[in-house]
């Protein structure tokens, strides 16, 4: 059986699937899986190579992929129907809001089960915002606030390598992970809510975007940086700020404190779901299938998430965890009015447009001749694409 | 040295062949790892007008994995250098040590083309600050060893270009062949879409055609990525310039900036045969948003004349065929048609035991229409008679002007008094038509019909037996007053009474 993984900026994740599937190889000795980790550019170019020769690009029998690419996949028939094979899906052992989004035309099928979940936070350094803020539960909890607040930090002596903002696990340009969150805070996204028309150059989808490209404009945060090419990744102690939808490790020992992302209304946050799915060409499904319940067992599944800093989906891990979480409180918060991507056939697509959007920006930011109009045009066109896509599929 | 790249061919190998990059990348950052005890290996490639490095593959921690980071290298750094000199640098940060390798190599594209493809980039090696730097001696061995795999890298490289280069001489080869033996409109058609996906796999190709007399752009056929096919008959665009991109470009008008942003996931390929365009073909990577690949633009393009003479010739070949089995006049099948097809229906109906029904209507005095208001007027009487059958018959059911002025109607699964019910309304219809002939003192001319209906099994086992017996059910009603309907059944029971010396009415 081959399993495909999607690639993580922390190879923390790596290797807990490495050792995920270690105990399984132990409880199952006759079981004879090999791994492989794809980015999700490599996942998405699979999908599609399978699509067009199966032969010569066959897929995984087990597939990490996002939740929302599952409408998508399925509707091409690449997924199997895992409701009725998977026992907590059958028995809906997952939060509502998860379900609900995964469900969202079918209530008695699935074709992906919810494995982990993120959710993007701020997370601060008391001691670095000491004469720049004074009350950071109430400064930080408007973007307003919190891009005052950036403006004020300033970097300790000797710290040569100090940051005002960090965000572990940009590709290096900004991407739609990165401006996301910002565009639903100001509620905006990238079609109305009836999903019949693309809205990527509404005023509170551009406003988002344009938020997150001020930083990169301004220098808080630095685009195709080769810090960790020849740097490796900035120590917590090196920032004021870091935007992280992680629990981010040794965040104690750095006196990190954690926050809601700032500017969101609801008080709730953005939920990035990822699902195990079995591919509907596997020639094992009874083993694929297996393999997806056991790694969805409450003790394997809590395991692996807890490994990387992120959550289980499964309901009772999840609530425990949620418990024994030290910023209960903020998460609770986050956790309260949770907001998923839509799980819609085109919304993958949609994201790739706006990927390319923020490309070219980037780069443009990156020669320092980037100009609003470039982002209205940019939005205005794929925007375009995105409506065009809503009237083919 | 452990290779594990999977072995294409060759007994002994003494090169491996990777299948494909990814493959090859993998081998190699897990074999520098393990011979020089690195904690980290990547693989990036360099493009040179953005500046930029994109990691392609990354080996830490015993797990070889794809990621996407795209990086600049800071002015004057190890890295940097290494780009610029295209020789080993070393650096050591606070985060550990680094040896950057460097390679660059240009190779002919493999498909023939002039170009010159540029393979340029580096592998990334690290060690932790606890472990020890690369030295000078140890440096020149791991830059030698990746060298010796990038030997492979081209071979594999040009493995994969060769792969396509095949795939391409396997396309041109075969959708000739398919364009060229496309005859009939709906099969050819599905035939054209089904070897283009075939061979390029776009997530869609669509076929509209131009409808000359309406001025319009018609869809025809869609086929997905999973090759599956539709018809888009839906569709259908006016042709003016203005009303939609689709009919600019028919038109060859520009339709500006929108396009280009699209040239590089969307091929519109206009038809056109003799300098005449007749539709447009559209091929999309829209939901992946995948390149297609200029290789495989050219060669679509290049098909272009070939598609377009294969839809021509489809189109031509239904036409000759309709003009062949349709009465121009009447738009009703021709008698050599009928004949078929009543062979088909008339089996169909003895093995499902079904009942079948045959109506022959005949114009009554259309003779003497011709000769006293002439042909012209003759010919819009029979045009007006096509024209009211065709409005009134079921999907089933099959016309045909077998001759002059008369018409069979075949009636699949019908019984008498269903043939009967539909005559009824044929020749009401009929009664009420209104021919104008300004020439005429009563400008006007008034049609009737006289009907005569067998069926099947009741009337007859046999195919002539049906025909024989609905043209004599036709002549009784000639021979009585014409106008009116017989049923054969009611024709021969009529006989045999006035053989026995009474008298009942037959009519409907």
């Amino acid at each position: 059986m081959i399993i495909w993984l999607l690639s993580d900026y922390d190879y923390r994740k790596h290797l807990a699937f490495k050792s995920l599937l270690a105990r399984f190889s132990a409880a199952y000795p006759d079981s004879n899986i090999e791994f492989s980790v794809k980015s999700r550019r490599g996942l998405w170019e699979s999908m599609f190579a399978h699509l067009r020769d199966p032969k010569r690009n066959p897929l995984a029998d087990v597939m990490e992929i996002p939740q929302n690419w599952t409408e998508l996949f399925s509707k091409l028939g690449l997924l199997s129907d895992l409701s009725s094979g998977l026992e907590a899906l059958a028995q809906r052992r997952y939060p509502g809001f998860i379900l609900k989004e995964l469900c969202r035309h079918e209530d008695s099928r699935a074709y992906s089960a919810p494995w982990w979940l993120e959710a993007p936070a701020l997370f601060y350094r008391p001691q670095a915002l000491k004469g720049a803020v004074e009350d950071p539960d109430k400064e930080l909890a408007t973007w307003e606030g919190f891009r005052a607040a950036l403006d004020r930090v300033r970097a300790p002596a000797r710290r040569g390598n100090f940051r005002e903002l960090s965000v572990p696990g940009s590709s290096g340009s900004v991407s739609v992970a990165d401006v996301l969150p910002r565009v639903w805070g100001r509620r905006g996204g990238l079609f109305s809510d009836d999903f019949n028309r693309a809205t990527f150059s509404r005023e509170e989808t551009a406003g988002g975007i344009e938020d997150w490209l001020e930083l990169a404009i301004s220098g808080k945060i630095e685009l195709f940086s080769a810090d960790r090419f020849e740097s490796g990744p900035r120590p917590a102690e090196d920032c004021a700020f870091i935007i992280s939808s992680r629990k981010i490790q040794g965040s104690g020992r750095s006196g990190l404190r954690m926050l809601p992302y700032p500017g969101y209304p609801s008080g709730g946050g953005l939920m990035l779901v990822y699902n195990l799915a079995v591919s509907a060409s596997t020639r094992d499904t009874a083993a694929a299938m297996a393999f997806v319940a056991w790694a969805m067992e409450p003790r394997n599944a809590s395991a692996f998430a807890e490994s990387f800093g992120v959550f289980p989906c499964l309901k009772s891990v999840f609530e425990e965890r949620l418990r024994d979480e030290k910023e209960t409180g903020v998460y609770r918060r986050l956790f309260s009015a949770p907001e998923l991507k839509p799980n819609l056939m085109v919304y993958p697509t949609a994201e790739l447009l706006l990927e390319r959007v923020l490309w070219n920006l980037s780069l443009k930011i990156a020669r320092r001749d980037y100009e609003r109009e470039d982002l209205t045009r940019e939005l205005i066109m794929a925007q375009g694409e995105a409506d065009y896509l809503l009237s083919l599929y | 040295m452990k290779k594990s790249g999977k072995i294409l061919y060759g007994a002994e190998p003494v090169q491996p062949f990777y299948d494909g990059r990814d493959a090859f990348m993998k081998a190699a950052l897990e074999a520098v790892s393990e011979q020089f005890a690195l904690d980290g290996a990547s693989f990036y490639e360099y493009y040179e007008k953005t500046g930029l490095l994109h990691l392609r593959q990354r080996h830490a921690c015993g797990v070889s994995f794809e990621h996407e980071e795209n990086l600049r290298p800071l002015a004057g750094s190890a890295a940097a250098r290494a780009i610029e000199t295209l020789a080993a640098a070393s650096a050591r940060t606070p985060a550990g040590s680094f040896l950057y390798s460097p390679f660059r190599f240009d190779y002919c594209d493999p498909a023939g083309g002039r170009s010159i493809i540029p393979c340029f980039g580096l592998v990334s090696m690290e060690r932790s600050p606890r472990k020890r730097r690369f030295s000078p001696a140890e440096s020149a061995r791991a830059d030698a060893f990746l060298r010796s795999f990038l030997r492979d890298y081209y071979k594999a490289e040009f493995f994969s270009l060769h792969r396509k280069y095949d795939k391409n001489v396997s396309a041109i080869t075969e959708l000739t062949e398919v364009f060229a033996t496309a005859l009939r409109v709906r099969e050819s058609f599905r035939h054209i879409l089904s070897g283009i996906q075939t061979y390029f796999g776009f997530d869609r190709v669509r076929l509209y055609l131009i409808d000359e007399k309406n001025r319009k752009l018609k869809g025809e056929l869609s086929a997905d990525i999973r090759g599956q096919i539709k018809s888009i008959a839906y569709e259908e665009i006016p042709l003016e310039a203005g009303a939609h991109r689709f009919a600019d470009i028919v038109l060859g008008r520009s339709s500006g900036a929108f396009m280009e942003r699209y040239k590089d996931c969307v091929l519109y390929m206009p038809l056109a045969v003799q300098g005449v365009t007749i539709g447009l073909l559209i091929v999309d990577n829209l939901l992946s948003q995948q390149r297609i690949e200029p290789q495989e633009l050219a060669m679509l393009k290049s098909f272009g004349g070939q598609i377009a003479l294969a839809v021509d010739n489809s189109r031509l070949f239904d036409k000759v065929e309709e003009l062949s089995l349709y009465d121009e006049l009447t738009k009703l099948p021709l008698r050599r048609y009928f004949n078929q097809r009543f062979q088909e229906e008339f089996y169909r109906a003895e093995r499902f035991k079904q009942p079948l029904a045959l109506v022959w209507a005949d114009v009554d005095y259309f003779k003497e229409v011709n000769d006293t208001y002439g042909h012209q007027i003759g010919d819009k009487v029979l045009k007006e008679v096509g024209r009211v059958i065709l409005s009134n018959l079921r999907k089933i059911d099959f016309p045909c002007r077998y001759g002059g002025d008369e018409i069979v109607i075949l009636l699949p699964q019908a019984s008498g008094a269903e043939a009967q019910r539909l005559s009824q309304r044929l020749s009401q219809e009929l009664a009420e038509l209104r021919i104008p002939v300004p020439f005429s003192k009563t400008r006007e001319l008034r049609v009737t019909v006289s009907i005569g209906v067998s069926t099947f099994p009741q009337d007859a086992a046999t195919m002539e037996g049906l025909l024989e017996k609905a043209d004599d059910a036709l002549y009784w009603v000639k021979s009585h007053g014409r106008g009116k309907i017989a049923l054969y059944s009611d024709v021969a029971e009529e006989k045999k009474k006035t053989a026995a010396g009474g008298k009942t009415d037959v009519n409907g």
